[in-house]
């Protein structure tokens, strides 16, 4: 394994060197009838779950087969969409914001065949590579983080339990019979790098036990005022602590006021907070984005805690099943899952789902709380 | 009053030299306070300036940045990196 | 042969969904052929480490990555994210593993000639392992070594002519809809002026100046499909401002059942025939449209634009002419003071490519100024304005106080009146008010 240079010399950084240029321009990468149409399209329809057709003033159609893919994705896996690519649509394609693949051909039969071929591939494990799907009202692709693949904070492992939630509710991603669509999003901790807080279902990594102080080590690793400052609850003080009759600089943690966010492990190495039995997911669901008929809604937690079970998570995508399985039952057409929570009442929402009510669900952080109270003699027996 | 580029520089070094004792990483509010009738931008040109001289670096929590003299601090050996 | 036995890992080979353990699996298996005869500059066998560490994180319960701060490329604050395996011995291939955000193009369209480029540059000098896409948007390379990042730096400036995301207290990677190239919808080209904006504030991308992060993002209209309005602290949301455009015949072609309603979305499922009181009238939230005779009405100047009608009939009707964007401001996921959503700043702004976009910038800097100055460490545009006032925000971005920008007129009457707002100010005389008050 021989070092080859790119080019770049390390005594001298700045020579040659090019900054600031940002990202590609995106009109480089549009397909022609894209290009040709941009800013006149007249209507869209979909055609079948995963077809999209888009109509444009001057009459051209172009028709956008949709399929999901992990987002962790190989060179290997990029290359061969890339032949797909090559091979269908002249060399164009797209991803979606949720992760999806958009390959985009002039007609109908190339659209139809494109959905056959794809639909045909498969892993040697026996899933699909490009399953179609993902429009209307169903479920479309999880957005998520890196979870125990790629991070130092997650209380749960991300891709694992999109790929088993994913599994469970499949026959909605291919299909459009839900009330509306169902987006489901996964973050590995309360820090939510992937923003989980307006979506349908959301499944949460959470910890619950306070960090661990490696008391003879920290002061080598970590600066104390550093982790003092990380805490934004403000639980962490700097202290000296005797172990063996030997003083160490330290910190203390004021546990009762930790918020198990892991921002003091970020900071400092020497307070880890991972704990196998402490670990898992929370459920949280109602959130929405859009604007249609109702307004943007935060998500809801509905489940405080669920034990990690890897490989498959089975109690968590059991309970996510049933709270779809109860919306889909029981919604009007167009409500989305929050909005038909709201309408039955709450109370009627956990009799529906099978959940039970726990005082953890009560919430008691900081000014928002209140307003989550009843304050009304209108419920529900 | 624009500020002083060289005075500037050996202002924020010093700085950070006499917390050295304490902490080697600080958030760049930490020096817009030692400069409070320059605006913002003009301070962070002088730590431009300085990353580009490769006095200072950055470190990054991720989520947030902080700023510190190259070589020093705990982490820089602690990553292996020094 | 694996390097590693996975046997829980193996159990999600199988089910639909495509599985990143079969995937990463044939990583493995192409890079231990290595039938190109690439000069893998980190070890070729790191796939397997990384499924080594993970079945490992997925025995027992706990991650085996660390946080490293300090790695990047020179004279950048963001775009790399260090990290390194607790169990180096076991996994040497992943010991130093560091994240790499390359800034996605805007829309994600792609031709396979860029990708095959980048496919090529991280195979060679990387795992070979991505995110298409991460959660703010970046193509995010998955796991180089240190020496590495400088020379994928120099190679993607120099032969792919593309920069790096950002990350850390920087303005982040900003993210759009794919607005104008494929969307009836789109009220403003969002991908021109993600990029126009990308490329202005290139320094606040990479060298991180700001309390906390900054994240733009642009939606095209009111559907929100990047979630600007819950995820960025700048969010820019197209709209319109006059009359929604009606095609009589084709609302009589939605209501006599010759075009799908929905435009296909809820074809799944047999809802009844489509009924365009119950469907779209009564659920019309400001009520402002009216079916009578067999021709739809709408009083626009009633209408809060919410799409649903023009989702559940998009041929049938169609956004305005009149068109712009509504500014939002101060979004941000959960820590550290709990979830917030963009609070409307501007109404309404044209979004104007002539003057490159200067109302908007204009907007922009005036926020920042104020939030680089007051706003404390590690807090979000939202918690300033929650902390400050609204108020303020409002006047540092130079735009006008506008009852749209409230839910509903506060509720207490504790108003922090200041002396300009009242007449004669609050200097006053003790002396005089003793002659028409005794003590």
């Amino acid at each position: 394994m021989a070092f080859i240079s790119s080019g770049y010399n390390p005594e001298k950084p700045m020579e040659n060197r090019i900054t600031d240029i940002g990202p590609r321009e995106y009109k480089e990468f549009l397909p022609p009838i894209i290009e040709k149409n941009f800013g006149k399209w007249l209507y869209h329809e979909i055609l079948e779950p995963g077809l999209l057709m888009h109509k444009a003033e001057s009459g051209d159609e172009v028709y956008t087969v949709r399929c999901g893919g992990a987002r962790l994705m190989s060179v290997t896996h990029i290359r061969e969409i890339c032949d797909i690519a090559d091979k269908f649509c002249d060399g164009h394609l797209r991803f979606t914001t949720r992760n999806n693949i958009e390959f985009m051909v002039d007609s109908l039969d190339k659209a139809k065949e494109l959905k056959k071929f794809l639909n045909e591939q498969k892993f040697a494990g026996g899933s699909y590579k490009y399953p179609v799907g993902g429009t209307g009202a169903g479920v479309t692709n999880i957005v998520h983080t890196q979870g125990w693949v790629h991070c130092h904070t997650p209380a749960t492992d991300a891709s694992g339990t999109v790929k088993a939630t994913m599994d469970v509710v499949f026959e909605e991603f291919q299909n459009m019979r839900l009330p509306a669509p169902v987006r489901i999003s996964m973050a590995c901790c309360l820090n939510m790098c992937g923003a989980v807080h307006c979506s349908d279902i959301a499944i949460l990594g959470i910890h619950r036990k306070p960090p661990m102080i490696d008391h003879k080590v920290l002061d080598n690793i970590c600066e104390v005022p550093l982790a003092v400052a990380a805490c934004p609850t403000g639980a962490i003080r700097p202290t000296k602590v005797e172990i063996d009759g030997k003083s160490y600089k330290s910190v203390a943690v004021k546990e009762e006021r930790c918020m198990f966010c892991g921002n003091c492990y970020t900071m400092c190495p020497a307070m880890p907070l991972s704990d196998k039995e402490g670990d898992g997911v929370a459920l949280m669901v109602g959130g929405k984005i859009s604007n249609r008929i109702t307004k943007p809604a935060f998500s809801k937690v509905v489940v405080p805690f669920i034990p990690n079970e890897p490989p498959r998570w089975p109690t968590m995508t059991k309970v996510i099943k049933q709270i779809l399985d109860a919306y889909a039952e029981d919604a009007r057409k167009y409500e989305r899952l929050g909005d038909w929570a709201n309408r039955i009442g709450w109370e009627r929402f956990f009799e529906k789902c099978g959940l039970e009510f726990t005082e953890h669900l009560i919430d008691d952080f900081r000014d928002p709380a209140y307003y989550t109270w009843r304050q009304t003699t209108q419920f529900k027996f | 009053m624009p500020l002083d580029l060289e005075t500037a520089k050996k202002e924020i070094v010093d700085f950070c030299h006499s917390k050295s004792k304490s902490k080697s990483k600080f958030y760049f509010n930490d020096f817009t306070k030692l400069f409070p009738d320059a605006k913002a931008r003009e301070v962070k040109k002088v730590l431009t300036a300085l990353v580009n001289e490769g006095v200072m670096i950055f470190w990054s929590s991720g989520s947030t940045t902080m700023y510190g003299l190259a070589g020093e601090g705990k982490q820089t050996a602690g990553e292996g990196e020094g | 042969m694996a390097k590693h036995k996975t046997p829980l890992l193996d159990q999600l080979e199988s089910g639909p969904w495509p599985s990143f353990v079969s995937d990463i699996k044939l990583e493995c298996e192409n890079r231990a052929k290595n039938e190109k005869g690439v000069e893998f500059q980190i070890p070729a066998d790191c796939p397997e480490d990384l499924l080594g560490v993970l079945e490992l994180s997925y025995v027992d319960g706990e991650t085996h990555w660390k946080h490293g701060g300090i790695v990047g490329v020179f004279g950048y604050g963001g775009g790399v994210i260090g990290r390194y395996c607790d169990q180096p011995e076991m996994f040497p291939g992943v010991a130093h593993f560091h994240t790499i955000r390359v800034n996605q193009p805007s829309g994600k369209y792609y031709t396979t000639e860029f990708l095959r480029q980048l496919c090529d540059l991280w195979e060679f000098r990387g795992s070979g392992l991505t995110n298409m896409h991460g959660a703010t948007g970046d193509i995010v390379f998955i796991g180089t070594t240190t020496p590495q990042l400088e020379e994928i730096f120099f190679e993607l400036t120099h032969n792919l002519n593309t920069d790096l995301g950002g990350s850390g207290s920087n303005l982040r990677t900003p993210a759009t809809c794919l607005g104008m190239s494929r969307c009836e919808y789109a009220c403003y080209d969002t991908q021109a002026l993600c990029f126009n904006l990308t490329n202005e504030y290139q320094d606040e991308l990479h060298r991180p100046a700001f309390p906390y992060k900054f994240k733009f993002k642009f939606d095209g209209c009111p559907n929100g499909c990047v979630a600007s309005i819950a995820r960025s602290d700048f969010s820019v949301i197209g709209t319109w401002r006059d009359e929604i455009r009606i095609d009589q015949e084709a609302v009589a072609g939605y209501v006599g059942g010759e075009l799908a309603p929905n435009a296909g979305a809820h074809a799944g499922r047999d809802w009844g025939k489509f009924d365009i009181q119950k469907e779209v009238i009564d659920l019309c939230p400001s009520e402002c449209m009216c079916y009578e005779d067999g021709k739809l009405s709408i009083n626009d100047k009633e209408c809060v634009r919410c799409m649903h009608c023009i989702n559940t009939m998009p041929r049938a009707l169609r956004i305005g002419n009149d068109r712009g964007a509504s500014i939002f401001v101060g979004a941000k996921a959960p820590i550290l003071d709990g979830a917030q959503m963009g609070s409307l700043l501007v109404p309404f702004v044209k979004v104007d490519a002539g003057n490159d976009y200067q109302e908007i910038k204009d907007i922009v800097e005036g926020i920042w100024d104020l939030w680089m100055e007051e706003g404390k460490n590690r807090e979000r545009l939202g918690e300033t304005m929650k902390r400050m006032g609204f108020q303020k925000i409002i006047e540092a971005a130079g735009v006008p106080f506008d009852v749209r920008q409230v839910q509903e007129p506060r509720t207490n009457p504790y108003i922090f009146w200041k002396a300009e707002d009242v007449e004669g100010g609050w200097d006053r005389d003790i002396v005089e008010y003793r002659k028409r008050h005794q003590q």
